[in-house]
C-alpha cells in the first residue's frame, strides 16, 4: 500500500489528463452534435446523407479504431507540436482529444436529434407566426427546449466519454488507465493500481451525474415557478 | 375601403386530397370574418395557407396587395410580422415567462426599442386581465390564461390583421368566456379578425362575414344575419342545427 502512495504524482496527472481529453472531447462532440444534426435534418438531400453516414459509420466501428485512425492519419499530415503536458506530448494529446470529439459527436447528433423532434411542430410554427426566420425559431424555440428534454441523455453520453476516454491510452496518453497500468508494471502488481483508477473514473463519473442532476432540477423548477 | 385579404382561386391538394377547391374571398380592414364548417373542411388548411406556414397551394393570396405566394423568404416574414396568429394549443413558449414569450419575437425583430417593447406588452397583459403573470412560466397557467397570453403575444407584434385557429375548442368550457370576451374587446377595437370557430353565438355576434366552409369549398357565405336567419342552403341548414343542440 505505502507502495502504491508514492506514485500518487502520476495517478494525479493522469486523472488531470482525463478530465482535459474528456473536456475537449465534450465540447468537440457538443459542436459537431449539433452540426450534424442540422445536417441530418436538413431538407437537401446530400447534406442529410452527409450527416446519415457519419453517425451510422461513427456509431458502427470501434471507438480504439476510430482513435487509432485518426491519431496515425493526423500525426502523419500535420505537424503538430511535441511539447510535454502532463505527462504526454501535445502531438498525442491533440488528435486523441479530436477522435474523442469525432466519436461523441455522432451519439450527441443522434440524441440532439430525438430532443429536436419531440418537440411539438406548433412551437415551431408559433416561432414563424410571429415572424421569426426559421434559423431564430430553431436557435431560440426548438433547441434550448430540446435541449432541456435530453439533458439526462446528454449526461449519460458524458459519463460514458470519461469512460471511453480511456482508450487514448493506446496512442499513447498517459491518461488514468495509462498511469494505472505503468504503476502496475513497476510494482509487478497491477491489480492495486487498477483499483485505484477504478475509484477515480468513479469518482469522476459521480460527480458528473451529479452535476447533471443538479441542472436538471433547476431547470425543471424554473418552468413551473407561479408568478 | 381597402382589402387587406384577397384570396383567389386559392386551391390546395395534400396529395391526391383536396382541401381547399377554388377559395375567394376578400377581407376589408376591420372587418371580421367567421369561417364555419364541420370537422376537415379546410377552415384550418385555409387559415395555415393565409400565413403561409402552409405552402404548396395554386392560386393567390395577397395581403395589403402584396402576394404571399411567390415572396420571398425575408418578404414572406415581414408580411408574417403583420398577421397575428392564435393556435388552437396556444403553443406558448413552455421556456419562457409570459413576459417574454409576448417580448422576445418584438426584441429579436426590433419592432421598437426594448423599453417601449416591454411597456407594450405590460399594458397588453393589463388588457387581457393577466397584469400580475408577468413572470410566471406558462406551465403554470390554465388554457385560459395560456390562451390570452397567446393573444398577447400576437398582438406584441402590431399586427394588421390576427387570424384565430379555434381559439377556444381546446379550453374547459369555464374559460371558453374569458377568452372570446378578450377577442371581443379586439373586435370593438377595429382589429380585422378572421375566426375559425365552433362558438356560433359569438360567430353570430361578432361577424361582419361569415364562410361556411364544407369538402374544401365555401359552400355558403354572407352576413351574420343572412347565414344565421336567411340562408336556404341545406348543408348550412343542417350544420348549423346540429351545432345548435
Ligand atoms: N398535413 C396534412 N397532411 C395531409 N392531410 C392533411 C394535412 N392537414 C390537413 N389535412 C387534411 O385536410 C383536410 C382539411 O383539414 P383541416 O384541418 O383544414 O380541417 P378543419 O376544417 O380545420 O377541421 P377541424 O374543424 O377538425 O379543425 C382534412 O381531410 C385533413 O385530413
Ligand atoms: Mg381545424
Amino acid at each position: 500500500m505505502s507502495d502504491l502512495v508514492q506514485y500518487y504524482p502520476m495517478f494525479l496527472e493522469g486523472t488531470a489528463l482525463t478530465i482535459l481529453i474528456t473536456v475537449i472531447g465534450s465540447v468537440i462532440g457538443i459542436l459537431l452534435g449539433l452540426l450534424f444534426v442540422m445536417m441530418r435534418l436538413s431538407k437537401v438531400k446530400v447534406i442529410s446523407a452527409i450527416g446519415r453516414i457519419y453517425i451510422s459509420v461513427v456509431r458502427g466501428t470501434p471507438s480504439m479504431i476510430q482513435v487509432m485512425l485518426i491519431y496515425y492519419t493526423l500525426a502523419k499530415s500535420l505537424d503538430l507540436p511535441t511539447i510535454q503536458f502532463l505527462g504526454s506530448s501535445l502531438d498525442r494529446i491533440i488528435p486523441g482529444s479530436i477522435a474523442l470529439g469525432i466519436n461523441s459527436g455522432a451519439y450527441v447528433a443522434e440524441i440532439f436529434r430525438a430532443g429536436i423532434t419531440s418537440i411539438p411542430v406548433g412551437q415551431t410554427e408559433a416561432g414563424i407566426s410571429l415572424g421569426l426566420s426559421e434559423r431564430e425559431t430553431m436557435q431560440s424555440i426548438v433547441l434550448p427546449q430540446a435541449l432541456r428534454n435530453v439533458l439526462p441523455a446528454l449526461g449519460n453520453e458524458f459519463i460514458t466519454l470519461v469512460k471511453e476516454s480511456s482508450v487514448l491510452f493506446y496512442i499513447g496518453v498517459q491518461e488514468v488507465t495509462a498511469q494505472a497500468l505503468a504503476v502496475g508494471g513497476t510494482l509487478y502488481n497491477f491489480i492495486p493500481p487498477l483499483l485505484v483508477s477504478a475509484v477515480i473514473y468513479f469518482i469522476l463519473t459521480f460527480v458528473l451525474s451529479q452535476v447533471f442532476a443538479l441542472m436538471e432540477k433547476k431547470m425543471g423548477a424554473k418552468y413551473t415557478r407561479l408568478n | 375601403m381597402t382589402n387587406v385579404i384577397e384570396v383567389k382561386h386559392l386551391h390546395k391538394a395534400f396529395g391526391t386530397n383536396t382541401v381547399l377547391d377554388d377559395i375567394n374571398f376578400t377581407v376589408q380592414k376591420g372587418e371580421k370574418v367567421a369561417l364555419i364548417g364541420p370537422s376537415g373542411g379546410g377552415k384550418s388548411t385555409l387559415l395555415r395557407c393565409l400565413i403561409h406556414v402552409e405552402g404548396g397551394y395554386s392560386g393567390e393570396v395577397n395581403f395589403e396587395g402584396q402576394p404571399v405566394n411567390h415572396a420571398s423568404k425575408e418578404t414572406l416574414q415581414k408580411l408574417r410580422q403583420k398577421m397575428g396568429f392564435v393556435f388552437q394549443q396556444f403553443n406558448l413558449f413552455p421556456h419562457m415567462t409570459v413576459l417574454e414569450n409576448i417580448t422576445f419575437a418584438p426584441k429579436k425583430l426590433k419592432i421598437d426599442d426594448p423599453k417601449a417593447i416591454e411597456a407594450h406588452a405590460h399594458q397588453l397583459l393589463e388588457e387581457v386581465g393577466l397584469a400580475n403573470k408577468a413572470n410566471a412560466y406558462p406551465q403554470s397557467l390554465s388554457g385560459g390564461q395560456q390562451q390570452r397570453v397567446a393573444i398577447a403575444r400576437a398582438l406584441a407584434m402590431k399586427p394588421e390583421v390576427m387570424l384565430f385557429d379555434e381559439p377556444t375548442s381546446a379550453l374547459d368550457p369555464e374559460m371558453v368566456g374569458e377568452v372570446l370576451g378578450v377577442m371581443k374587446k379586439l373586435a370593438a377595437d377595429g382589429m380585422t379578425m378572421i375566426i375559425v370557430t365552433h362558438e356560433m353565438a359569438f360567430a353570430r355576434d361578432v361577424a361582419d362575414q361569415v364562410l361556411f366552409m364544407d369538402q374544401g369549398k365555401i359552400a355558403d357565405s354572407g352576413t351574420a344575419t343572412h347565414i344565421f336567419k336567411e340562408t336556404t342552403n341545406p348543408r348550412t341548414q343542417e350544420f348549423l342545427a346540429k351545432m345548435m343542440d
